[in-house]
């Protein structure tokens, strides 16, 4: 970063081929639409490019999947995209404490501990995670009571949390 | 209910928040108990990885069938827009100061080398297809002119006779007209995402302002100027800050020195 922050267009380079398919497999879970994935993808990286002090520290590629999940809500949430009927009834909050992530992890490790969740903990936190809607409203959408939703979610995190044990890198 | 199912609640409010599935309100209520409560700050950093870790389910694959691919057209897309220079320049209140590299020296050696070149040809006749090179060369080398006459401005103040230098461990702060610089050699490598920054003490005031941050080159050397006046300024002080700068000095300086 500290190469890109000195206009290093080879070091951009370097990190988007690096970390692309984290921000557009993000994007297109979220959005479900390829041009609006890709879309996501170049506006983020570019971003990245003209405002590099936007990330102060932590994780990087937790940060950088932050930004793409929260671009990709943001679309998925405007009016342009879906009708407004379909929109959530609060949107979500994002927070922006420093990231921390696991240290060595992959793509097959969380699926691998994804697909260890029981279906009714890994659907919230699916749902919460990249279908943008508010823990209240999956527990309107499911019939399920509030507390009971929340309860899977914690659940499964721990277990995820569990599964993917090891080192925790900010 | 008691006042342990309460808190057993919230430990789910926490998990949710983690999540980042709540509304802002409530995500504002969590905050505020997490702040202050050790058990469900607790519960927070420890599931806070585990919910960024569900991005990595959905990596995309570069080649192959197994998950979506990504465009190879997007790459070029985006670096035709970064070379182009479209995008504009970043803003930063402490951002790395201007360290003048040895390619923009080479660069405008060879600007100087051409216009020498031209200006030969000129004599056979070949003027003109010449000069049309000539002023794209000069355009792209607008910049590195600009660099290079900073530099010569830097190596008289650095070397005249009236500038005042104040030593430090690994090299000296160096004041001339109101102008300050840092001529560091020799600096310890820095932690990973670490700057140096350079702090300023303004006259008439007891806290250092922050002042650009810089990283030195492989040898541990920098050349840099501030911007501050040095006229108005009493003390200059150098630290190491985590990358991006600091609003104020967060690690004990490893220089210190009062102008006069």
């Amino acid at each position: 970063m500290i190469l890109v922050r000195a206009r290093n267009a080879d070091a951009f380079e370097a990190l988007y081929d690096g970390y692309h398919r984290l921000v557009y497999g993000v994007a297109l879970r979220i959005l479900g639409d390829v041009p609006a994935a890709e879309d996501i993808t170049q506006a983020v990286f570019l971003k990245l490019w003209s405002s590099p002090d936007s990330f102060r520290s932590g994780n990087f590629p937790a940060w950088l999947a932050r930004v793409a999940r929260n671009r990709a809500l943001d679309m998925l949430r405007s009016k342009a995209f879906r009708s407004e009927s379909e929109l959530p009834e609060a949107a979500p909050e994002s927070d922006s404490l420093e990231d921390v992530a696991f240290a060595h992890i992959d793509a097959a490790k969380v699926r691998g501990a994804l697909a260890l969740l029981p279906q009714e903990q890994r659907e919230p936190i699916e749902l919460g995670f990249f279908g943008g809607v508010t823990h209240d409203e999956i527990a309107r959408r499911s019939g399920i009571p509030l507390g009971t939703i929340k309860t899977r979610i914690r659940s499964g995190l721990r277990k995820l949390r569990n599964a993917l044990d090891g080192a925790v890198t900010a | 209910m008691s006042a342990h199912d309460s808190h057993d609640a919230m430990l789910d409010d926490v998990a949710v928040y983690a999540l980042g599935a709540m509304s802002p309100e409530d995500a504002a209520r969590v905050r505020e108990h997490i702040a202050t409560c050790a058990e469900c700050r607790a519960e927070y950093e420890a599931l806070r990885p585990a919910a960024g870790a569900l991005a990595y389910s959905v990596e995309a694959c570069a080649t192959g069938d197994n998950g979506p691919q990504v465009s190879e057209l997007l790459k070029p897309r985006i670096m035709r827009e970064v070379r182009s220079g479209m995008a504009p320049a970043r803003q930063a209140s402490a951002r790395p100061a201007f360290v003048w590299p040895a390619y923009l020296v080479a660069a405008a050696c060879i600007a100087i080398a051409l216009f020498s070149t031209i200006s030969n040809i000129a004599v056979n006749g070949q003027l003109k297809t010449a000069q049309t090179e000539l002023d794209g060369i000069r355009i792209a080398s607008t910049a590195n002119a600009r660099a290079l006459d900073a530099e010569r401005t830097t190596i008289a103040d650095l070397t005249s006779a009236d500038a005042k230098r104040y030593p430090t461990p690994q090299g000296a702060v160096v004041a001339r007209g109101s102008k300050i610089y840092l001529a560091m050699h020799d600096m310890p490598a820095l932690p990973k995402d670490h700057v140096y920054q350079a702090w300023t003490l303004p006259k008439g005031s007891k806290a250092m302002a922050p002042s650009v941050t810089f990283v030195p080159d492989t040898h541990g050397g920098a050349v840099l100027a501030l911007p501050q006046d040095a006229r108005l300024t009493t003390a200059v002080a150098i630290s190491v800050e985590p990358d991006g700068g600091s609003k104020a000095p967060t690690t004990k300086p490893i220089a210190v020195v009062a102008l006069n």
